[in-house]
Order: C-alpha cells, then structure tokens, then sequence
C-alpha cells in the first residue's frame, strides 16, 4: 500500500469561524421551523392554506406533499451515480459518488420529515403505517420501497463505499480516528478486501437499480391512478415523475459538485468532464420531459373532455399560469444553457451584446422588483382569491422579459465553461422541478372537481413556508457535518 | 344482510337544506363541515332559467376509491355497505379525500370542540347559558357499530382525522332512518335497504328511472337519484358555499 495521508484531506476535521457562522444560520432556520411546526402540532392543520375539496374550496394537499414529491424525486441521483460507476464503468464519475449517495441519503430523510407535517396525528402515522399496513394504498409503495427500501440500500451502499477511506484515514492520528477505525471495522485495503468489496458493491448496485424505477413509479402512482381527480389520472404520470426525480437529482448534484470545486479548490478531481457527462445526461432528461408535457397538453386538450379542458386551461391562462410559465421557462432556459459547451465554437452564438455590468444589474432589478410586485400584489398566493381584482397582464410579461435578458446575459459565460453552464441548468431545473410539483398536486384539487363546486384556491401560509425552509435548512447542516467529518470524495492515491 | 342505499328525488327535493341542518344537529359536525350539502342550481339565460337543487350525501361506493387508498385501512366498507371512517385508526394523511371524486370528506382542522358556530366562552353567549356549555356532542358517535365493532366518523372529535357523512349508522341500526330522510319535509329523500322489495327505496326505484352521479368513474355509489338530470357544465351553483375554518 502506497498510500501516504499526512492529515486529513478535503478540510475533513478542520473548523474555522465561517463554518461555525453557517452552522449557527441553519440551527437558527431550523429552530424556525421548528417552531412553526409546534405551532401547528398545538393549533391543528388550521394554522396551514390547506382546507377541503369541495365546498370548503380547498387543497387537501399543498406545500407538505409537493416538496415531499421534490425530495424523493433529489434522491435519484445517488442510484443513477452507482449505476453508471458500477455498472457502466465509468471511472471518470467516481469522485462525485459519496456526493450523490450523501445526496440521496439526506434527501430521503427529508422526504421522511416532509411527509409528518401533512399528518394529521403525526404519532399514529409512524405507528399505524407498521401496524395496519395495507398494500393495496398507493402510499405503501413510498413507505417500502422509497422510504424504508431505497433508504436502506443506500447506506449500506454508501457504507461500504466509504470503508476504504475509513480504513486509510484511521491510520492519521486524529480526534476522528475511533469513529473512522469503527467506520472501516476491520477492513484494511488489502487486495483481496479490494475484490470483495467491488464484487459486493456491483452486486448491489445491480440490486438498486430497479428501485430507480419502482421507487419513483410508486410516487407517481400515488397520483396517477385516481381516476376522480382530472390531470392526475394518467399513464404518463409514474414514467414522468421517473424522468423528473432524474433532472432534479441530477441538477442538484452538479450543483453540489461546483460548490465543492470552488470550496475545496478540486479542480483537478472535480473535473470539466463530470460536469459534461452529468450536462449532457441532464440535459437528455429534461427533453424527455419536455416530450412529456407536450404529449400530455395535447392529451388533454384534443378532445375537449370538460374537467381537463378546465384544468389545462387553469395552468395555461388562468390562476395558475404564472407557476406554469415560469415552471417551463426554467426547464427551457436550463436545457439552453446546458446544451451550451457544445456548440461548436466555428458556430457563432451571437447573444445580444449588451454591455454585461448593465444586462446584469437590470435583470437583478427586474427580479427583485418583481418579487416585491407579486407579494404586495396578492402576498406569496398561489392562487389568488377569486374576489381579487384585474392584474396588469404586461407588467408581469416585462418582467419575465427581463429576466430572460438577464440569463441570456450570462450566454457567453456558459459557453466557455462547461461548469458554470451546469450550475445554472442544475438550478433553472430545479425551480421547474419544484414549479411542477406544486402544479401536480394542487391545481387537480382547486380546479378538478368534477361535482360543479366551482373553483377553489390555496395560499400557502408562513407555517407551511417556515418548514420547508426548516427542511431545507436540515438537510445542509447534515450534508456539511458529514463534509466536516468524512472526506467527501474518495481519498487519491498519492505515490 | 341487509343493503342499505339511499334515493333522492329531485322532483320533489324544494332546496330547504333542512337535511344540511339536521345532519347538523345529529352529528354535531364543525364550522363549514357538511356531511350533506344541498346543491342549488340555476340553468339557462333570463328569463329563461330553471332553478333545481341537488342533495348530495356521502355516495356509500360499493367501490370505493377513498377505502381503496386509505394506508392504513381506516375508511372501510361495512358488510351492509356503509362505508364508514374509524377515528381511531386514521392517520389525517387526507388520502381519502383527494381521491373521492364526489368531494364529501371533511377534515378537522382544528378541534372541533373549539370550532363550533357558538363561542361558549364568550361574555354574551354565558350571560344566555348561564356559564354552562352544553354537551354538544351526540354520545352515540363514540360507540363501536356494526358486525365489525369499529368505530365511525363523528366519534371522538379529534383534530386531524377524517370525517364524513356516515348514513346516521347510529340510527339505523336501531332501526331509524337517517337525520336528513327524517328531517325531509317534502319526502325526497327515501332511505332502506335494497333487498327488501317492499323498502321505499326498492318501491321507488322500480317506479322511477334513476341515475347515480359520476357513474362513468365505475364507484358503483350507493345513492341514486330519480328525477332531473345529472348535474352538468351549465349548472351553476347560485351561490356557491366558501365558509372555511
């Protein structure tokens, strides 16, 4: 073994003042959260926009199920990465491995803890969901295969991933070095420990794979087969919740990989050509789904069934369309900016030459103002109230204008850097995977009653807003207490 | 055993809502919570407009796609066909309500001893009661019903289960109709069971043609309705009912 580590790499066990302030911000989002979620336990789900279908003209389901839906959907990424390592070989993609497994772990938990705030009896949920569990309900399939199945595989999967570096990095005295000699439990690198890891993790990732599937299939079940609510009831909505889990997870992870690039200076590790193969496969899925959505608009609208044509028409023109063109601006303006690198540089792409200082700073005021407009306007609605009164339709187009021209602005930039192109696609895809989430869930319910109750609305409320933002929260202080205490790329080799 | 069903009459249902009220009084529901709802609707243009009213109870499915998805088997069909909620068990995932297509569930959202149309607590309303708060509550909802022993929706009254319309189980199976078929001042609403041929419902069903809502959906309800027509895209609600918690 030529493996000679001095101190611990990747900033593992190094805590300096910044990290402590960031930890403190997250406690204190997570402390709010907290709080808001008491407050509901003590009050009862009045405290949310969530009421009745029907004559209450509600959502029964809102914020809660969409971000539960978003964070199952993150958790593709560690799956698809063990796949395409293990079974592929693709060698190249190792050093984002532990990240998208990490990922995957930490997104799960928080699809766990997202479910809990939309129960009722949050305590009888954990504890009937074992007792009389039925398998005939949709949610089963979330519950085994997602929650418990997917969960599990995962950390035995990342487990032994990590041995090897547990077992080396057990070796450097350290304050850690109990919890990475209990980490590598004897493993200790040897050739033929080598061979059997490999085998195992093969095997495994083999295992797991058709959970990328059926995990993501269940969810979209969960929508997809209630035949009594329009926009639901459809075939393509399982292979689309697949497809979409893809471009969330995938578009989080190049994220997550540029921050790591730039915070722990890896640019020879983390580099250019991860972030062209997990582009490239982004940008792949996010086409697939925008094949989706074109095949499910003319679905529902060709023939002119009543119930659908009011809800398509919901999304398109009506109360909902902001978050629909918004949803599809991203998704489009993210796939352009990710099939940037590989236009041909003999190919000129001649993005209007404003002078950038001016297009940026317009387009960040046109966003802020933008913002400020929308939550004078109606505060954070989703839906506005039906008694509200005319919007100025052109003010809200400028605006969307302007924030073209600000992405546009930023062209250049991503068709030299193949990284900075990643990070905004990973997170234009991302608003669109959470735009869309709220789409499937919500509007089905305000406008897809088929008895005529008329439409209804749904606002979410600053409880709902504070525990999202609390899970959120959660999920990084977990990912960066783990970064701080096990290397988070495979530990190199160094001669 | 018997099969309970219930048939509305909508030539003869006047849109009093006094089934709304006695269900009101029966099962003591909360704020904006109705297990049965009168539809009033208004078709045509002036002046040539028609005004019908639609009652619309729990449906009962002899398939139900609320018990289908319920995780824990909370919602469940009785052997006579009632399809009841056990508050005991209910979880409050809210499952059953967005997949009937009907729209009949209703969740509390918060206590419902504390979401009541009176405050008991407040200064004018004690100077009436003396300070007493009346037991609002129908203690027969907290029995177990049924060759199932399980318990129904109404009983309990926790925040954060599902309720809905329960067909009265606490008084047919002693042998009375439900509160809204009693309460009826106009005999639309006619309540039995479908294997008797001499119940009113089977009576009325043989005489009259009938229809169910949404029967394309394949729920198989258990309510049907004889007269008019099914509501469609030209009912309009005169006014629809927004009362929220």
């Amino acid at each position: 073994m030529s493996v000679q580590v001095q101190r611990l790499p990747y900033g593992v066990g190094r805590f300096q003042v910044g990290f402590w302030l960031f930890i403190l911000v997250l406690l204190s989002v997570v402390g709010w959260g907290i709080y808001a979620y008491s407050r509901q336990l003590v009050e009862g789900l009045v405290v949310t926009g969530l009421r009745d279908i029907g004559t209450m003209g509600g959502a029964a389901w809102g914020l809660y199920i969409a971000f539960d839906v978003y964070f199952v959907g993150v958790s593709f990424a560690g799956i698809t990465m063990a796949a395409l390592i293990r079974l592929l070989r693709l060698e190249e993609l190792r050093p984002v491995s532990r990240m998208a497994e990490l990922l995957t772990i930490v997104a799960l938990v928080l699809a766990a803890f997202s479910v809990l705030p939309d129960l009722g009896q949050p305590v009888r949920g954990i504890v009937n969901l074992l007792r009389y569990a039925r398998p005939q309900s949709p949610f089963f399939g979330t519950f085994t295969l997602v929650i418990s199945g997917y969960l599990f595989a995962s950390l035995v999967y990342f487990y032994l991933d990590g041995r090897r570096d547990a077992a080396l990095l057990a070796r450097i005295p350290s304050p850690l070095q109990g919890f990475y000699r209990l980490w590598a439990a004897g493993y200790r690198d040897t050739p033929a420990e080598r061979e059997r890891h490999h085998r195992a993790a093969f095997w495994l990732a083999i295992a797991i794979v058709p959970l990328l599937v059926t995990a993501h299939s269940t969810l979209g079940f969960v929508f997809g087969i209630q035949s009594g609510r329009p926009g639901w009831f459809s075939t393509l909505q399982a292979p689309a919740f697949v497809v979409m889990a893809g471009v969330s997870g995938i578009g989080l992870l190049l994220v997550i990989a540029a921050v790591f690039r730039h915070v722990l200076g890896e640019r020879e590790r983390l580099h250019e050509a991860i972030f062209r193969w997990l582009g490239g496969l982004l940008a792949l899925l996010v086409l697939v789904y925008l094949y989706f959505t074109v095949a499910e608009l003319l679905t529902t609208t060709y023939t002119g069934h009543e119930t659908e044509v009011r809800l398509t028409l919901a999304l398109l023109t009506g109360p909902y369309a902001w978050l629909f063109w918004v949803s599809m601006g991203a998704l489009v303006l993210g796939l352009v900016a990710l099939l940037l690198p590989y236009v041909p540089s003999v190919v000129p792409v001649r993005v209007p030459s404003f002078r950038p200082a001016f297009t940026r700073a317009a387009g960040l005021a046109a966003a802020g103002a933008g913002l400020l407009l929308m939550i004078h306007r109606h505060g954070p609605r989703l839906a506005p109230a039906a008694g509200a009164g005319p919007e100025p339709e052109w003010v809200g187009w400028v605006l969307a204008g302007l924030a073209v021209v600000f992405v546009l602005s930023w062209f250049p930039l991503f068709a030299r850097s193949v990284v900075a192109a990643g990070v905004a696609g990973g997170l234009l895809v991302n608003v669109a995977a959470v735009g869309k989430r709220l789409l499937i869930v919500v509007p089905s319910q305000t406008h897809g009653t088929l008895l005529p109750y008329g439409p209804g609305s749904y606002t979410p409320t600053w409880v709902e807003y504070s525990v999202v933002a609390g899970l959120f929260a959660l999920g990084t202080l977990l990912y960066t207490l783990f970064v701080k205490v096990f290397p988070i790329m495979e530990v190199a080799e160094e001669q | 055993m018997p099969r309970y069903a219930m048939v509305v009459d909508l030539d003869r249902c006047m849109g009093c809502r006094a089934c709304m009220e006695a269900c009101k009084v029966e099962n003591n529901t909360p704020t904006a919570a109705f297990w049965m709802y009168v539809f009033r609707f208004e078709e045509g243009e002036y002046p040539n407009t028609y005004i019908w009213f639609m009652p619309r109870p729990c449906m009962h499915c002899d398939n139900p796609p609320c018990a289908k998805v319920c995780p824990v088997g909370a919602r469940y069909k009785r052997e006579d066909g009632l399809v009841a909620t056990d508050w005991d068990r209910c979880i409050g995932c809210r499952y059953c309500e967005v997949a009937c297509p009907y729209g009949v569930n209703y969740f509390n959202w918060k206590e419902p001893v504390r979401n009541y149309y009176l405050d008991w607590g407040e200064r004018d309303v004690r100077r009436v009661t003396n300070g007493q708060t009346p037991p609002y509550r129908n203690p027969d909802l907290d029995r177990p019903y049924g060759e199932e022993k399980r318990r129904v929706a109404g009983g309990g009254r926790l925040k954060g289960v599902v309720e809905k319309c329960t067909f009265c189980v606490q008084r047919v199976e002693e042998g009375l109709q439900p509160a809204c078929v009693a309460n009826c001042p106009a005999f639309a609403l006619h309540f039995g069971d479908l294997e008797d041929p001499q119940s009113s419902v089977s009576q009325v069903l043989g005489r009259k043609h009938s229809w169910r809502l949404l029967e394309e959906l394949g729920t198989e309800p258990r309510v049907y309705y004889v007269g008019a027509h099914p509501a469609h895209p030209e009912s309009r609600q005169i006014e629809e009912v927004k009362a929220r918690v």
